[in-house]
């Protein structure tokens, strides 16, 4: 990590707007701290490893301070999937009561964060500082944790398995957003998750979201993350997930907005027996930049994860896949595949790709691949040599590009959604609705 | 019904030269097909009869360096592959793409809209659609599985040209240009796409078998048989130069084509 001066004074602004947050003593110092880290370690550039892909130049001019108290209209939502299941909504990193539903079933406590700030320490919220941040960049977790006041705190009782999903919804104003999220799932207890991000208004907005999601054994955690936030949006979404014996975690990434996003997912799988599904789309189109970055860590025999993305980038469109998957000494028998395959519909897109593996341990099953191309001419003239017409066949091979990661989005109702809006992107959509009825 | 009448000009390529990557692969090429005939283009591996094929359905990479192709009474080369499609240009591709994600049956209804389109027909519903297709994969002997599939996705060999002929049949082509389609078949699948091509044949229509092997032509039999080496047509004759291909093989083709 370098220090970057001229990066380092939007930074330097935040000192005054923490003074501004709820909490005690504790809550200041711990804030204080995370920003007087990342002050040192200056804000991401592309000379480092992990940044390599993304360019956070866009930050030097954006309001970085938590956006102010706004009023939200109900309407705002109407954009979301009809869902069942309790809604918990925030808006700019703050719970907002009146548009959320938290009817939770039997077995799931949920707490604003906020509630908690005046009671608790910090260290009883397992929202800690310490992390090896010798090899694991935190940057967006400390520029998180510098301004984080409220965000959602889930748990579930052993065993508990809802029959809903939860839908974790967030919503962003302009300014500043620093919404901070804990999922912890009992030993077998089981939740789908559901996570957005979305702007209202036109106005330029910033987030920088942290969340720990933790799963003891035998629990399962299927969470899927739509992000389809505005166009002056920038969006870090950093999560780290630790899965225990058993336990199963499944992230889905949905990225379809934004002016730049970035993901950066980091599971461990903590256990025998622990496995990781993470699949994901992302589509960057117009001039978006949409990033993605994983890390698994096999640390138990018998682990297994998957990793399944596709990427589209049309116009001045630019994304990437920087995926990394160690397996520690000991994690025998481990199974991990990495697949990236990546779409490129303009002379101007751009994608990188670079899935990396790092093997400590004998008698493991590792796979990775990574491509990234332009759309295939046999297929191309297949189709046209049928009588489809160019932007029907072009548009048609574009969503079955990214089609085998929608079919494993769930509940179906989520999955059609998704479907209607990645359709929505492309040429000729009513044609195409005929083809995935 | 089509105004074409029996012995009407359906194709009528002159002096055609093709290059591909650089390669010159046809030099000159005539053929006129009419309405009604079964051509059978015959000649060794590497002759051109799949340049050929390409060329006419439109495909964009190969480069035409001379000739005409009328069809129809159009230029055809003036037309981009879509349009040869719509207008009843078919060709059964030796090598069928495989296409995850594009469903089998979709891509065929909108194959058969967008011919009726151009015809000035009503698109198909889906549950007349439905019925049509049944149908035809009963005469072509297919699985009801064959239309929840993808394009093609992990079809064997024989199914991958089942499928080409079923899309003929619903399309109804008014010239079908079948590359290899009886390649890789086994005796009975041989059968069965030939049945599907013969019931096909009609007085307003025609078709173009490309082939180096004159076993299709015991149960399709051609019109004329063209053989194809050096780039044109070496010689023609009628079903009776098939048999004697099979006969004497292709060296004697090469040989002559070579010394000419």
């Amino acid at each position: 990590m370098s220090a970057n001066p001229q990066a380092a004074s939007p930074l330097a602004r935040l000192a005054g707007a923490q003074a501004a947050l709820p909490g005690g003593a504790a809550w200041a110092a711990w804030r204080g701290a995370a920003l007087e880290r990342l002050i040192a370690a200056g804000l991401p550039t592309p000379r480092d490893d992990a940044w390599k892909y993304t360019s956070l130049r866009l930050l030097a001019r954006r309001e970085l301070a938590p956006a102010p108290p706004r009023p939200v209209a109900t309407g705002a939502l109407a954009e979301l999937p009809a869902l069942a299941g309790p809604r918990l909504v925030f808006v700019d990193g703050r719970y907002h009561a009146a548009l959320s539903s938290p009817r939770l079933p039997d077995g799931c406590r949920f707490t604003p964060f906020a509630a908690r700030l005046a009671a608790e320490s910090p260290q009883a919220l397992g929202a800690t500082l310490a992390g090896d941040a010798a090899r694991i960049d935190e940057r967006v977790r400390l520029l998180n944790a510098s301004l984080a006041a409220d965000g959602p705190s889930l748990e579930l009782a052993d065993g508990a398995r809802p029959a809903e999903p939860v839908h974790l919804v967030h919503v962003a104003t302009g300014g500043g957003a620093y919404p901070r999220t804990r999922v912890v799932l009992g030993a077998g207890a089981s939740l789908e998750l559901l996570e957005y991000h979305l702007t209202v208004g036109g106005g330029e907005a910033f987030v920088a979201a942290a969340g720990d999601y933790r799963l003891a054994r035998g629990a399962t955690l299927t969470h899927s993350s739509l992000q389809v936030a505005g166009d002056r949006t920038i969006l870090l979404d950093d999560a780290a997930v630790v899965v225990g014996a058993g336990a199963r975690y499944a992230h889905r990434l949905v990225a379809l907005g934004g002016q730049l996003t970035r993901l950066d997912l980091r599971v461990a799988l903590d256990g025998e027996g622990a496995g990781a599904e993470l699949a994901g789309i992302f589509l960057a189109d117009g001039a978006r930049e949409q990033h993605l970055r994983t890390l698994v860590e096999h640390r138990s025999p018998h682990t297994a994860s998957d990793q399944l993305y596709r990427g589209v980038a049309a116009g001045r469109g630019r994304g990437s896949y920087d995926g990394k998957v160690i397996v520690h000494p000991g994690a025998a028998k481990t199974e991990s595949r990495q697949s990236s395959r990546n779409l490129l519909l303009g002379r101007e897109a751009a994608i990188e790709s670079r899935p990396q593996l790092e093997i400590n341990a004998d008698d493991v099953k590792c796979s990775h691949g990574a491509t990234t191309g332009t759309l295939d001419e046999q297929m191309m003239f297949y189709l046209l040599a049928r009588g489809l017409d160019r932007d029907t066949a072009r548009a048609l091979l574009t969503y079955a590009f990214v089609g085998d990661v929608l079919r494993r989005l769930a509940p179906a109702a989520l999955r059609r959604a998704v479907e209607a809006r990645v359709l929505g992107r492309l040429p000729a959509a009513e044609l195409l609705r005929e083809f995935v009825a | 019904m089509s105004d074409i009448g029996k012995g009407d000009v359906i194709l009528e390529i002159r002096g055609l030269a093709v290059e591909v990557q650089g390669r010159r692969i046809l030099e000159g090429l005539d053929l006129a097909v009419r309405a009604g005939e079964v051509h059978a283009i015959m000649g060794p591996n590497g002759a051109g009869k799949s340049t050929l094929s390409q060329v006419l359905a439109g495909r964009p990479d190969y480069d035409v360096r001379a000739g005409t192709v009328r069809y129809l009474g159009e230029d055809l080369l003036a037309l981009p592959a879509e349009e040869r499609a719509r207008r009843g240009l078919f060709l059964g591709f030796q090598y069928p793409v495989e296409i995850p994600g594009v469903n089998n049956v979709y891509l065929l209804k909108a194959a058969l809209n967008a011919r009726r389109r151009q015809l000035g027909q009503p698109e198909v519903d889906a549950f007349e659609f439905l019925g049509l297709v049944r149908d035809k994969m009963r005469l072509m002997q297919m699985d009801e599985s064959f239309l929840s599939r993808g394009v093609n996705e992990g079809f064997s060999g024989g199914e991958k040209k089942r499928n080409e002929i079923l899309q003929m049949t619903v399309l109804e082509p008014v010239l079908a240009i079948l590359d290899e389609t009886d390649s890789g078949l086994d005796i009975d699948a041989l059968k069965v796409v030939a049945h599907g091509v013969n019931s096909l044949r009609r007085d307003d229509r025609a078709v173009v078998l490309v082939t180096h092997n004159p076993r299709l032509l015991d149960h399709l039999v051609p019109a004329r048989v063209l053989v194809l080496a050096g780039g044109r047509i070496h010689t023609s004759g009628d079903a009776g130069l098939a048999l004697e291909l099979a006969r004497r093989g292709y060296d004697w083709v090469r040989a002559e084509a070579a010394a000419a």
